[in-house]
């Protein structure tokens, strides 16, 4: 199986191809073609993931393309990491189709919708099944690419044209880190490839102050991609992109390419102890601040993208805290019941046509499976105990703890509070109380939606007992097999206060949701009301994105006015003055002669002047 | 020089050349004495298979050893097959547009003075890839030069096309005087017009006075022939006339010319200059010592055209600045004068052809439907006509140098050379940056084409030339983007470009 897992990418790729060509004609029967195609990528997937737990890494190349005396390679590898990835990414892409299917029916563009969802997924199951860093760098613009295809898809709204112009250049700053960090390394290994990459570092080859500069140019590409700060602000903004499409892009494929990619290159974040640092800071930073923001959002999707930012942050913590185990399991966790909660709020938003969490409420009764469901995501996200999100966030915690970073660590504690209280804030203002905005025809959606909600609702529970301390830690165990480099990052024992803090913060979190905003014993401005600084700021995400705009953009243009300045003035004076000598010499006369056609032989001359003026003074008889 | 001399000569090595000629002088007649009312497109198919035949004769050489004839002054060797085919290619995709060119503005009445200017001006070209001789190079540079001055203005009655071509003229004139003034520079030196012989002389020369002159003739060459890369300082002229041509026209300005541009300036410049002392360090070549220019003229071009890119409405003064930064992208190649470049080089161009050519196709037909050529035009295209806005978009991408196209793959090729010997950070930095400022243009293209509404809903209809334009320019940048060694594989197993090109 595993010989032929290249196949796995292609059949969503045929899926945008035929609805790419014949989508006109075959207009709602897409859905079938990319349900089908991708049901095809999953059995697929699954049986070479079954197949990986018993047989060695599978991993094959050619010859790609000679520079000079250089030889880089394309092929594909199946190792643990790339055959659960295979498994995540085709699950919830498949379910996405699926569900999509419900959601974007009437649509219009309902075959482009469809055409780009199997564009997206073949680049992500690209991506994840790279042997090099080449390879995962090409799929990586695609993945962009395709992310931008999607969350402009209402290219009609102003918002969303610009959230995909923003979630592009934003990510692509990023991407020109890795760009960066990734020819660098290639100069001191003289390989792309992972395997021969992590060789050289084995074997000390590459020095450990370029070790740490490729490592952190290369994070800054996963910072992009997986929204941490400071590129983080796309990714609420992206929410402008139909909802199945945030389920798909923005919790479980594209934005854990940023944490795939860290994990794929562990070993060389390993080797230097200071990029491990820059992850985890970075990582624990995203966390709470994203969390902090959250709590005053007002719009479901906004609310559910913050969340995503800030447990991106903790997988990245995970990670930098050299628990590779950890990050990569809440990973799995995250991406399922992320998932679930985004469809969840999808099908909510189908039934209220609002995302305005003010104008729900009440919707408990209403919603028979979609509450229900939003509850166990909502359960899972928070880290209560027996459902998926408490083990791996308890994994994560113990990780942090036990890497040494204590002040990380509480961190991410307040931040697992704070996810209690707004996640548990959002449930309640949606799903209880009384209804607040004009609710007529509330019903629940239809069965292709909710199908999808149920299996997400199942795994969102059970994923967690893969890897617990109490009925063994198989996941851990079998991502690190076999892999030297990673021998010292499984699963890691913590003491139980660990686990019985996480505990404590979670259901604080909760109680202070319900007390405020179910029960409404106590204010929901106590702390702090609408108006005030911290509320403010809060609402205004911490002024992120006014500060670009006055900093870096502002600088930009004032660079380029600068530059139209000089070419005006100074450029453009220079040049008047020398044309006006040719003008008053030359006869004057048509407007041709007159015009600026000499200007252009006039710069040319002035370039070749200060050329030569610069040869001479440096290079010589004046020297 | 008596016949028997002239019979000794290995005629056989200018076959692609004498085909063109003899079918442009074929034209010549054919429009004299062909009816006035018959369509004179049938030229331009003639054209085309002339072009096809020489192409042909190009392959049949293609692997053979070094032929020099006439004293030298005209050589075949590998670096010069390598490049005919990819003018040839270029022409004959030009011509494909040319048959499809909608005539008006008096190209009416000059139709038939279109092809056979244009074979003649690509015979040019192709004597500039063969000469071995400071006089023949000029010769085909002006022979180029000259027939593309009429072409630009070949739209007699129409106001801008007039003003390109008078532009065009008068730049040219500018440019012709500084390359012959360097020249003479070379040629009072050395004594000799011939490149091998003044490479052989300058290598034993090591007083510092000459040095310094030559130096400063390298500078005044390379201005000189700045203005066919259209490279910084002399690339004003290129947004007037390529905006002012008729599209045919631009799109051979803007590949098939330039490409003609970097073979004179590989060849004088390596030749000559890469052999002779400089003055600093008499065991380090003017070349090399000169790199920093070289990359100062390279940085500035590549910056000047992704910058002013930015700020055009019209989609042909766009692509104006565009082809203003590829220049300044291969000029990296040859300032990092690694073991590859010539393959870099070559495979840029090859890239840049398809995907440039194809560019201008579809141009070609939107501005032809409207009337116009603002960037706005191609507002809802992908409404109007789903295969033109993909294929114009997988065309961008490849400008844009996204991977999975061959201008990624060309990209790459000349980045990865930045770095051979001393590396050049700073170039290979800017050459990055300005990259990223590129994709604000071509996708600002991209953002009217998917993202805009049609402001009509009227439908294309796809003439054959440009039909098979499209396909040769779609299918090459995705090919080569994806299996890049198809390229390598040939020119390694048949062109050695670097063993040949100082033999």
């Amino acid at each position: 199986m595993m010989e032929n897992a290249w196949l796995i990418p292609l059949f969503p790729l045929l899926s945008f191809l035929i609805l790419l060509l014949f989508g006109k004609r075959l207009k709602e029967a897409s859905s079938y073609v990319g349900i089908l195609l991708t049901l095809a990528s999953l059995v697929y997937s699954i049986l070479v993931l079954f197949e990986r737990f018993s047989e060695p890494t599978f991993i094959t190349k050619f010859d790609w393309l000679t520079i000079g005396d250089m030889h880089l390679t394309a092929g594909f590898e199946v190792n643990q990491l790339n055959a659960l990835m295979l498994f995540i990414v085709s699950l919830v892409s498949f379910l996405v189709h699926t569900y999509s299917k419900g959601y974007m029916q009437g649509d219009e563009r309902f075959p482009v919708f469809y055409a780009y969802l199997g564009l997206f997924t073949f680049a992500m199951l690209g991506l994840v099944i790279s042997p090099n860093l080449l390879q995962t760098y090409i799929f990586w613009e695609l993945v962009g690419v395709g992310s931008f295809l999607l969350i402009g898809f209402y290219f009609y709204k102003d918002e969303a044209k610009a959230a995909a112009k923003k979630a592009f250049i934003m990510t692509r700053i990023g991407d020109v880190g890795l760009f960066i960090g990734m020819i660098l390394l290639f100069w001191e290994t003289k390989s792309f490839e992972y395997s021969e990459i992590f060789a050289a570092v084995d074997a000390g080859a590459v020095s450990g102050t370029m070790i740490t500069l490729t490592a952190i140019l290369i994070f800054i590409g996963a910072v992009g991609k997986s929204g941490q700060f400071p590129l983080h602000t796309w990714l609420p903004d992206a929410m402008e992109g139909p909802t199945p499409v945030s389920a798909l892009i923005h919790a479980a494929t594209m934005v854990a390419a940023g944490v795939y990619l860290v994990a794929a290159l562990f070993p060389l974040f390993a080797a230097s102890k200071t990029a491990l640092l820059t992850i985890a800071v970075i990582g624990a930073f995203t966390a709470i601040f994203a969390a902090s923001i959250g709590l005053v959002q007002t719009d479901i999707k906004r609310v559910l993208a913050y969340s995503t930012v800030s447990q991106l942050g903790y997988m990245m913590l995970a990670l930098g805290s050299a628990g590779y185990v950890a990050g990569v399991f809440h990973l799995m966790t995250h991406a399922f019941f992320k998932a679930l909660l985004f469809l969840a709020a999808g099908s909510v938003i189908h039934a209220v046509h609002t995302q305005n969490i003010e104008e729900m409420g009440g919707l408990w009764k209403k919603l028979k499976l979609t509450g229900p469901l939003f509850l166990i995501g909502t359960l899972a996200i928070s880290g209560v105990p027996g459902l998926s999100g408490f083990f791996s966030k308890d994994e994560i915690l113990v990780a942090a703890w036990e890497g040494g970073h204590p002040i990380l660590f509480l961190l991410a504690l307040a931040a697992a509070f704070m996810t209690a209280f707004y996640m548990f804030r959002l449930f309640f203002m949606v799903f209880t109380g009384e209804a607040r905005g004009n609710q007529q025809h509330v019903h629940e959606s239809p069965a292709n939606m909710t199908y999808p909600m149920i299996l997400l609702g199942v795994l969102a529970i059970v994923a967690g007992y893969v890897n617990t301390p109490w009925f063994g830690t198989f996941l851990g165990d079998w991502l690190v097999d076999g892999n030297k480099a990673l021998e010292h990052h499984g699963h890691a024992e913590g003491s139980p206060l660990i686990m019985i803090a996480a505990t404590v913060v979670s259901l604080a979190g909760i109680y202070l949701a319900y007390l405020m905003y179910s029960k409404r014993s106590l204010k929901r401005n106590w702390l702090s009301g609408t108006g005030d600084t911290l509320h403010t700021i809060l609402t205004n995400k911490y002024y992120v994105d006014e500060f670009y705009q006055m900093t870096v953009v502002a600088f930009t243009k004032g660079f380029s006015y600068f530059l139209r300045f000089i070419d005006v003035f100074l450029v453009g004076g220079l040049v008047k003055g020398v044309t006006g000598i040719v003008q008053g010499l030359g006869a004057a006369g048509s407007r041709l002669q007159s015009g600026q056609v000499q200007t252009y032989g006039a710069v040319a001359f002035i370039g070749l002047a200060v050329l030569v003026v610069i040869f001479a003074l440096t290079g010589g008889y004046l020297r | 020089m008596s016949l028997s001399i002239l019979q000794q000569f290995n005629w056989s090595a200018m076959t692609p050349e004498f085909i063109i000629l003899g079918v442009s002088a074929l034209l010549t007649l054919l429009d004299l004495f062909m009816p006035k009312s018959l369509d004179r497109k049938i030229l331009g198919w003639i054209g085309i298979a002339a072009i096809l035949a020489a192409i042909v004769s190009v392959l049949g050489m293609v692997g053979g050893p070094v032929t020099s004839i006439l004293d030298n002054s005209f050589r075949l060797d590998s670096f010069a097959m390598a490049f005919k085919l990819l003018l040839l290619a270029g022409s004959g995709l030009v011509l494909f547009l040319a048959v499809s060119y909608k005539a008006k503005d008096g190209l009416e009445e000059y139709h038939g003075e279109f092809y056979y200017l244009f074979l003649s001006a690509l015979l040019g070209a192709m004597i500039m890839t063969s000469s071995g001789d400071l006089i023949t190079l000029f010769i085909g540079l002006e022979l180029l030069t000259v027939s593309s001055y009429i072409l630009a203005g070949i739209r007699k009655y129409n106001l801008e096309s007039n003003e390109a071509a008078m532009k065009y003229v008068i730049n040219g004139g500018i440019s012709t005087a500084i390359t012959l003034f360097g020249m003479s520079y070379v040629y009072g030196l050395t004594g000799s017009t011939n490149l091998i012989e003044i490479a052989g002389r300058l290598s034993s020369v090591s007083d510092g006075q000459q040095a310094y002159l030559l130096t400063l003739a390298f500078l005044i060459v390379f201005v000189g022939l700045s203005f066919k890369l259209a490279a910084a300082p002399f690339h004003m002229w290129a947004p007037d006339v390529y905006q002012g041509a008729p599209t045919p026209v631009t799109a051979f300005l803007s590949v098939v010319s330039k490409t003609a541009g970097f073979v004179i300036v590989l060849r004088i410049l390596l030749t000559v200059f890469g052999s002779a002392a400089s003055v600093g360090d008499p065991s380090k070549p003017i070349l090399l010592e000169m790199q920093d220019y070289l990359a100062f003229i390279a940085g500035a071009t590549m910056i000047i055209g992704n910058v002013v890119a930015l700020r055009q409405s019209n989609i042909k003064r766009m692509f104006a600045y565009s082809s203003i930064a590829h220049a300044g992208y291969i000029l990296v190649a040859i300032t990092s004068l690694s073991s590859n470049m010539f393959y870099s080089i070559w495979f840029y161009l090859l890239a840049y052809m398809l995907m440039n050519l194809g560019a201008f196709a579809v141009i070609q037909v939107v501005s032809e439907k409207t009337g116009s050529t603002k960037i706005a035009d191609f507002a809802g295209l992908y409404r109007r006509s789903p295969v033109l806005a993909v294929v114009m978009g997988i065309l961008l991408v490849s400008l844009a140098g996204f991977p999975g196209t061959a201008g990624f793959i060309g990209k790459l090729n000349i980045f990865i050379g930045a770095f051979y010997g001393t590396p050049h950070y700073v170039l290979a930095s800017v050459m990055i940056a300005t990259t990223v400022i590129s994709y604000f243009y071509y996708f600002g293209v991209m953002t009217q084409m998917f993202f805009r509404p049609a402001s009509d809903d009227s439908k294309f209809n796809l003439p054959f030339g440009i039909i098979v334009v499209l396909i040769v320019a779609v299918v090459g940048s995705v090919l080569f983007g994806v299996m890049p060694n198809i390229a390598l594989d040939f020119m390694q197993n048949n062109l050695d470009v670097l063993a040949d090109f100082f033999s």
